[in-house]
């Protein structure tokens, strides 16, 4: 039941880069005060412990409602790295000490995952390959879909677990996840999904993609930092990865992140705007695309061909150098990315730009912009003003070749 | 409504390029920070203790951050680390292994500071490049054109680093504290709250730090690349030991050499062709001419012009006439003997207080 509209907090820049984070939801601002007078241990038998525990399981049976699972398929963790990490390491572990004899995978020693994952799943399963595991990476095309005929080739009775996420963060690829996991369970091996990338940005049902492990983050979904969470499908057991007591029933250690966690399960309250927001952001993010494309010589859209998530545009400005284009366009106010925020800083161009073939010079003119549930076509319209300025400024100075 | 004009500045998390921003704001400029990461700390042992005050690590990108959000400026880092190595590092340890002493600053300057950032000048449509150099931006005293300066603090003056800066470059640089005297600076960082205001000196080399550079030298070359040799008295050819390889020794080196004689005993000559590396006494040291190749310059220099001459960063300079200039090479005669000629550092040349040029000494 909505408690009010959906509203944004006051923002002073142009924010186009929902992929990043999302700026707070104005509910979930006003709900923080009340929250926070739950300040007791929601572990505790006293008085004091019951408004957080009563907090904690609305918000689990909220968060469960809003993607379609069970509340007890849930694990509240700190964010979508610890939820990614919780999945690939928590089988890891179980697989080590047997635990995971329910999920008949015993002794099998694959693990897959695609080419333009999070790093979080990257680094885990790299972690997984330096423990000895046999760790192989599908193949994503330049189109954007994943190499399903690679994926059926590298599938079989040694795979253990294949992570594969929803949607990309950088061009919003979707992949087909019901797919792969009727592929990945064909071979009897366990399927995770990372779905940071589709609270708010698309309508799924937890139960109909068949997943055994999926991956959420509060914070890209108008909600606080600080809290994520990772579905983990009835019947299977995950080794903790922080020990400890026996929160999360024993399969993540903490007192529980209360206040995040209530501010996550506030934003349920929107489920029935989602498919709304979805087509009011498609419309804005095609308007955006189609202004680029008929002012800006030469933009290509990454992935346009394929699925994609109806808020991100991943776009090839040749001769303009990506990271001059972003500290422009933040001179005038308008927050975009050049890839993925965790990256930000870093001299490679984008891993997942270049898994899916794209040249480093195009790679490194490449532009993330990712629309949110607040931006209006007057944003979006001076964006690409600003864009095109921007634009014809770098290539006249390009062209000139010499700057003094 | 005019526009403020835009600067961007070179920060390095030091006192003097985080001074110079509160400086630059104070003065009206819309200033907009940047730091060029240049060298992969985290690969490179810095820790917090030794990272602290060398430009190198990742806490001086906090601090110039926290500077700029002390100013409300806003704030860039800026990739350099494969043109570093490329243009510094690798010319940096290549230079040691062929018996030269380097001097990385100038690299720095010539290839990330007055050409990288220079380009990011105009991308971010900046009207200035400005830097925490103690330098000054003066008018010529022949035709009024901006040229660069020595700054007022005689002893912090780093014009000696900045000697390949593009004459046509010199109009759109600002040094915002050539004018200040090292502790007067310090006073005012801290009247301003810049974060930075107690921050020690950096000292040294930024990569180096409290480091051995042969060390340094020696982790980023193999084997192969060292050059062993013999160590020879100077005047008699003598053979008095052996070495490890000619990157360990700098001109003027007196500590270290593990040969005695009967007076101090002086690195003054290196061969790079036969390894053999001179050791002589104080007398062999002084050098009455210097050759030097691949000048730059920011003014007219002709043959018979007499100008003050520095061969290194510490040196006072010394009154020198050009002697011969052509095709890339050039011949100063000192009116004193100087101490210490060492190739691979650069013979700076000054007229008054302006820097007119300089090159390296081969």
């Amino acid at each position: 039941m909505k408690t009010q509209a959906f509203t944004l907090t006051q923002e002073n820049i142009i924010y186009l880069d929902h992929n990043a984070t999302t700026p707070l939801a104005q509910s979930v601002f006003d709900s923080i005060p009340e929250w926070s007078r739950h300040w007791g241990n929601p572990s505790s038998i006293h008085l004091a412990g019951r408004g957080p525990k009563s907090v904690l399981r609305d918000a689990r049976k909220q968060f469960a409602d809003l993607i379609g699972s069970h509340p007890l398929e849930l694990i509240f963790t700190s964010g979508g790295s610890e939820s990614n990490n919780l999945a690939i390491q928590g089988v890891l572990h179980a697989l080590q000490t047997g635990q995971l004899k329910a999920a008949k995978i015993e002794g099998r020693k694959k693990l897959l995952y695609s080419a333009v994952e999070h790093p979080s799943v990257v680094q885990a399963m790299q972690l997984a390959a330096r423990l000895g595991f046999d760790v192989q990476t599908i193949p994503v095309l330049r189109c954007g879909r994943i190499d399903m005929e690679a994926l059926k080739s590298l599938l079989d009775e040694s795979v253990a677990l294949v992570s594969v996420m929803y949607a990309n963060n950088e061009t919003g690829n979707i992949y087909p996840v019901r797919e792969i996991a009727d592929l990945v369970h064909g071979v009897g091996a366990l399927f995770h999904c990372d779905m940071v990338q589709a609270l708010g940005k698309a309508e799924f049902n937890i139960k109909e993609l068949d997943v055994d492990f999926a991956s959420f983050s509060a914070h890209k979904f108008y909600a606080l930092k600080g809290c994520g969470v990772l579905f983990c499908r009835t019947g299977l057991v995950l080794e903790s990865l922080i020990q400890g007591g026996g929160q999360e029933r024993g399969r993540r250690a903490g007192t529980e992140n209360i206040l995040a966690i209530a501010a996550l399960a506030k934003m349920s309250e929107y489920k029935s705007d989602i498919l709304k927001h979805l087509g009011e952001m498609k419309v804005l993010r095609d308007d955006l695309e189609a202004q680029m494309k008929a002012r800006i010589e030469g933009v290509l859209i990454n992935g346009e061909q394929s699925a994609r998530l109806p808020n991100t545009t991943s776009a090839i400005i040749p001769g303009v150098d990506g990271e001059s284009l972003l500290m422009n366009l933040d001179l005038k106010g308008f927050a975009v990315s050049t890839g993925a925020a965790c990256s930000s800083g870093n001299p490679e161009p984008s891993p997942v730009l270049l898994a899916m073939g794209l040249s480093r010079a195009e790679a490194q003119s490449s532009l993330r912009v990712g629309l949110g549930w607040g931006t209006t076509k007057e944003q979006i319209d001076a964006f690409v003003e600003a864009l095109v300025e921007v634009t014809n400024r770098l290539r006249s100075l390009d062209q000139e070749g010499q700057y003094v | 409504m005019s526009k403020k004009p835009r600067v961007l500045l070179a920060m390095s998390g030091g006192v003097d390029s985080s001074a110079a921003a509160a400086l630059l704001v104070e003065q009206g400029y819309d200033v907009v920070g940047v730091t060029m990461q240049v060298w992969d700390y985290s690969a490179n042992q810095c820790d917090i203790e030794s990272g602290n005050g060398t430009c190198c690590s990742s806490i001086d990108v906090d601090d110039a951050r926290a500077v700029c959000d002390v100013l409300g400026i806003p704030f860039y880092v800026i990739n350099c680390e494969s043109k570093f190595k490329e243009t510094v590092i690798d010319d940096f340890v290549g230079s040691y292994l062929e018996g030269r002493t380097p001097i990385p600053c100038v690299n720095c300057n010539t290839f990330l500071k007055f050409d990288h950032l220079v380009k990011k000048m105009y991308e971010l449509d900046c009207d200035y490049l400005a830097t925490g150099h103690y330098a000054k931006v003066g008018a010529s005293t022949k035709t009024g054109a901006p040229v660069i300066i020595t700054s007022r603090d005689d002893w912090k003056d780093q014009t000696y680093f900045l000697f390949t800066i593009k004459p046509e470059i010199v109009p759109k640089l600002l040094f915002p504290v050539g004018d200040w005297e090292k502790p007067k600076l310090r006073s005012y960082a801290e009247e301003k709250g810049l974060p930075v205001a107690k921050k020690k000196d950096s000292t040294g080399i930024c990569f180096i730090g409290k480091n051995d550079y042969k060390d340094f030298v020696e982790a980023h070359s193999t084997a192969d690349d060292m050059r062993p040799g013999l160590l020879r008295r100077f005047s008699d050819g003598r053979i008095l030991g052996e070495h490890e390889g000619i990157h360990r020794f700098t001109y003027g080196q007196r500590k270290g050499l593990g040969v005695f004689d009967e007076k101090p005993l002086y690195v003054v000559k290196i061969d790079p062709e036969t390894h053999d590396v001179f050791l002589g006494y104080e007398e062999h040291l002084y050098s009455n001419e210097v050759v030097v190749r691949d000048p730059h310059f920011l003014d007219q220099v002709d043959v018979g012009d007499e100008l003050r001459v520095k061969i290194r960063f510490q040196h006072k300079g010394a009154t020198a006439k050009v002697v011969e200039k052509k095709e890339g090479r050039m011949v100063f005669q000192f009116t004193e003997p100087q101490r210490s000629v060492t190739p691979g550092q650069a013979a700076v040349m000054y007229r008054d207080q302006q820097l007119v040029g300089g090159a390296w000494i081969v």
